[in-house]
This record gives C-alpha cells, sequence and structure tokens, in this order.
C-alpha cells in the first residue's frame, strides 16, 4: 500500500479539519468529493507532507513521514499540485518545471530531459518557453501538473487539477490520470463529478472531516437511484450519501 | 555501406542503405528527442548558480538561492542605487547615512527572501525534499552578505580617504534578525519589514536624541549585546518558525 492512513486527525485550533479518518490506497486512480470544507484540501496537504496530523497514523510508500530522513525519501517520490498554485511570474514553463524537478531532486544530469518530458505529456510543449505570466488559467494548471508528473512519482496528490481546463483539455487530462494510475497510487481532490466518473477506480465522499462513502463510482451511483437529487447517476449518488449523513 | 544516404529514393530500395540508416537498437529516440528539447527550452545556469551549485552540494538549493524575490535583478539594483545616493549624500554633506541606511535596507530584503508572504510558490515548495529551513538559511545568508558588501562599497564611496566605518555591520545583524522573525511567524514579508523598520528606527530617534549625532546607533558599544542577542533570538525563532510552518512537519 502507498498510503496507509489510521485515526488521521488534524486539528487547527478548535476546528477539526480531519477526524479519525483511515484510508488505504495502493495503484489506481482515487477521487476525492465533498462539499466545501470537507476536509478534502487538508488531507491532501497532510499526505503531500506538508501537514503534520495532531494525531493518527501516516505512512506513505512504506515510510513514515514523521522521520525526517523518511520524509525526505518519501517527497522524492511525490507529486503534489495544490489547490493554488503559486509561480515565479519570469519564469517560462520549462524553468518552472526543471526547477521542481532540481527541488525533487532528479539527478541534475536527468532534469532537462524530464522536464521536457512532462511539459510533453501535458500538452503544453508548444508554450514550453513562454512566461508563465502570459500563460491562461487553464495552461498554468497543465504547468503545475508537469511540475507534479516530472520526477515519475509513485504518489500524485492533485488538487482541484482540472479547474479551469476546458472540454478538450480534460478528456487528456483523464486519460494521462488513468496512464499514471496503472503504476502509482493518484488521489485527486475535486468538485467535478464528472472527472470521478471516467478516471477514477475508486471514490471517496468526505463530509466534516470525515470519509463517509468509499467505493467505485458505480456504487456510488447506485446510492442516488432513490432519492437522489441531480443531472447525472453520480450526482445523485454524491447527493443521497450526503442527505443520508444530515439525517 | 551506405553510398547516397540523402537521397530517400535510393535508401528506400536499398536494403544495405536502411539498415545503415536504422539507429542502433538501443538508442531511445524519444529519450533523445526530450534531452534536444531540454536543451532547446532551457537556459544556461549563470555563474552565481553554478558557484552555488558548487558550494551547497546541491542542484536544486541553488536554483531556490537564484529565485530569492529579493535577489532578482531588480529588487538588487534599487537596493544598490539606494545605497549610491546614500553614499553620494554623504560626501556631500558628511552625514552618517549609510550606515543608518543598510540596516533597513538589509532587514528589507530578508524579509523578503523566504516565506509564504515572500515566495509564490511557498506551499509547493513544502512538499520538496529539499529542506526548506536550508532554503531560508541559504537565502538569508546570501541577502546579508551581498548587503554587506553594498554597503562596504557604499561606505567606501562615502568615506573616500578617511576610515571606512563599519559599526553598522553589527545592527545590520540585528535588524535582518528581527525582520526574519516577524515575517517568518507572521507569515507576511510587510510585517516582517515593518517591524525591522520599526525597531531601527526607534533605535535610529532615540540614540540621536540622546548623543546628538546620526550614527550613535551604530557607534555606542553598549548596544552591541542588544543587538548579538536580538539577531540571535531572531534566527532562532525564524527557524523554528519555519518548521512549524504551516504545521509540525520539517
Amino acid at each position: 500500500m502507498n498510503v496507509e492512513v489510521t485515526g488521521l486527525t488534524r486539528r487547527f485550533r478548535s476546528v477539526n479539519a480531519l477526524v479519525e479518518v483511515d484510508l488505504s490506497l495502493g495503484a489506481g486512480v482515487f477521487g476525492l468529493l465533498g462539499p466545501n470544507g470537507a476536509g478534502k484540501t487538508t488531507l491532501l496537504r497532510t499526505l503531500a507532507t506538508v501537514l503534520a496530523p495532531s494525531a493518527g497514523r501516516v505512512r506513505l510508500l512504506g515510510r513514515d513521514p514523521a522521520d525526517p530522513v523518511e520524509r525526505r525519501e518519501i517527497r522524492r517520490r511525490l507529486g503534489y499540485l495544490p489547490q493554488s498554485l503559486g509561480f515565479y511570474p519570469g519564469f517560462t514553463v520549462f524553468e518552472f518545471v526543471e526547477y521542481f524537478a532540481l527541488l525533487k531532486e532528479v539527478p541534475e544530469r536527468r532534469a532537462r530531459a524530464d522536464a521536457a518530458g512532462a511539459i510533453e505529456r501535458v500538452g503544453l510543449a508548444e508554450r514550453a518557453t513562454a512566461k508563465l505570466r502570459t500563460l491562461s488559467g487553464g495552461m498554468l494548471r497543465r504547468a503545475g501538473l508537469a511540475q507534479a508528473i516530472v520526477n515519475e512519482p509513485d504518489l500524485l496528490l492533485l488538487d482541484e487539477p482540472t479547474a479551469g481546463l476546458d472540454p478538450e483539455q480534460r478528456v487528456s487530462f483523464r486519460a494521462l490520470l488513468r496512464d499514471i494510475g496503472r503504476r502509482a497510487t493518484v488521489v485527486v481532490s475535486t468538485h467535478l463529478v464528472e472527472d470521478v466518473g471516467t478516471a477514477c477506480a475508486e471514490v471517496g465522499l468526505m463530509r466534516d472531516g470525515r470519509i463517509v462513502f468509499r467505493g467505485t463510482p458505480a456504487e456510488l451511483a447506485v446510492r442516488g437511484e432513490a432519492h437522489g437529487v441531480g443531472d447525472a447517476p453520480l450526482e445523485r449518488g454524491y447527493s443521497a450519501v450526503l442527505a443520508e449523513e444530515v439525517r | 555501406m551506405i553510398t547516397h544516404p540523402d537521397d530517400p529514393l535510393h535508401v528506400a530500395g536499398c536494403a544495405a542503405c536502411r539498415a545503415g540508416a536504422q539507429p542502433p537498437p538501443d538508442v531511445d529516440l524519444g529519450r533523445v528527442w526530450l534531452e534536444v528539447a531540454g536543451r532547446t527550452w532551457s537556459r544556461p545556469r549563470g555563474p552565481v548558480e553554478r558557484l552555488a551549485s558548487s558550494l551547497l552540494g546541491s542542484p536544486g538549493l541553488a536554483r531556490a538561492l537564484v529565485t530569492t524575490p529579493s535577489l532578482l535583478r531588480a529588487y538588487v539594483a534599487a537596493t544598490a542605487a539606494i545605497f549610491v545616493a546614500g553614499a553620494v549624500f554623504e560626501r556631500g554633506t558628511g552625514a552618517p547615512l549609510v550606515a543608518v541606511l543598510a540596516p533597513a535596507l538589509a532587514g528589507a530584503g530578508i524579509a523578503y527572501a523566504y516565506g509564504p508572504g515572500a515566495d509564490g510558490v511557498f506551499e509547493l515548495s513544502r512538499s520538496m525534499p529539499v529542506s526548506g529551513q536550508m532554503v531560508l538559511l541559504a537565502r538569508a545568508l546570501a541577502v546579508f552578505a551581498l548587503n554587506s558588501a553594498l554597503g562596504l562599497g557604499a561606505a567606501m564611496v562615502a568615506s573616500g580617504a578617511s576610515g571606512v566605518a563599519l559599526g553598522w555591520l553589527v545592527p545590520m545583524t540585528a535588524v535582518c534578525g528581527l525582520a526574519l522573525a516577524v515575517a517568518t511567524v507572521s507569515r507576511s514579508a510587510a510585517v516582517g519589514v515593518s517591524a525591522g523598520l520599526a525597531a531601527w528606527c526607534a533605535t535610529v530617534l532615540a540614540s540621536t536624541g540622546s548623543t546628538g549625532h546620526l550614527d550613535a546607533a551604530t557607534t555606542e558599544g553598549w548596544l552591541v549585546p542588544a543587538y548579538v542577542l536580538i539577531a540571535i533570538a531572531g534566527v532562532v525563532v525564524a527557524v523554528r518558525a519555519s518548521r512549524q510552518l504551516p504545521a509540525a512537519h520539517d
């Protein structure tokens, strides 16, 4: 298992952002759904080793992120796209991706080719030498994705990766996720249920810091057959599970 | 033997030439293309980055160093311009302006060296194997060294033939430590700069008021232990705070 989380709790002062979360994930694409404030971003930041848990046990890629040496090894094999991707406006796409290849300790002799490969994979080769400040929101998102995959990560964490992408880009993005998910663990937090339906083998639904549903997209759709609200089966499943939790 | 390798019609009809034109079986053409693309798209590393890479033993840390917001060309040019103006003014009037400017400028540069308020990719860099504390220390040291060099140059220009006064180096260390600590704890470079400038202005005004000399804050020996304490405390607080930003990892 690449992700093993037991009893994970994360508090921000008096607010419990994560409450006793248990999660174990192997290779494949896992979608995280949930309303705003459900804890998706906090869970991803914890898995990205940006946040330390307040309580509970976390093991990533067979290692303990609380140990500095093991954390460094985890981070070498980690890819992370945060919800709000900061960037240096004066960097080109290539410089941005190469910078993170170097920060991820990709050997210097390989960094340039690996950065070029990541840029090709996200379809930004034609804009590789463009300054980041000249890119559209969707292109910036793809540049962010390129830095996340530049080290061929075994654990890829994507927070709202499809925000700003047009429908065509979304389709190729989902294909890329499925491809990466064949050998790595991919966790995708999203508001878009169609992303989950087409790209994810499994889905988790979060509410109030807890994972209240885990199953396949088809199983989630079944939950909404009786009395879910929404235009698509997955949306009905999503709303039905949340409604059950409220009751 | 390839006799007409540039003639596609010949190569198409000649098995020997086709065999000769094939790449060796162990060549990954996709990888070759990526190498070429990477070389084409990249910019050559500058001498500062190459030197930092060999000194620090980490290309990633070296790149993080040369991307320090307060070490970018425009920022350094602005700092140098203020030092030059101060030196020219001091040379003309005799007022010790460089000694008063140096701590303030260095404090501002340090506050804009690292942290969520200064670095656009701070969140992302928190998930990297290159340690955030190492980035913090490398950047702070580089900014301090650069401002020291600029201040020294300005002091030499200002003093002319007379001896160069370096009393501002110690208070500069204290202002840098304070600005760094406040910027890191408050997660705002602007707050760090404000704290450093406010403390330095208060010290200069108080010491000038009591002695009548503008540079008393840099020449009064009894202030040195306080400066050293503030500098050490500032660095300790900043490193501890960076470990806890935004949580306990690192």
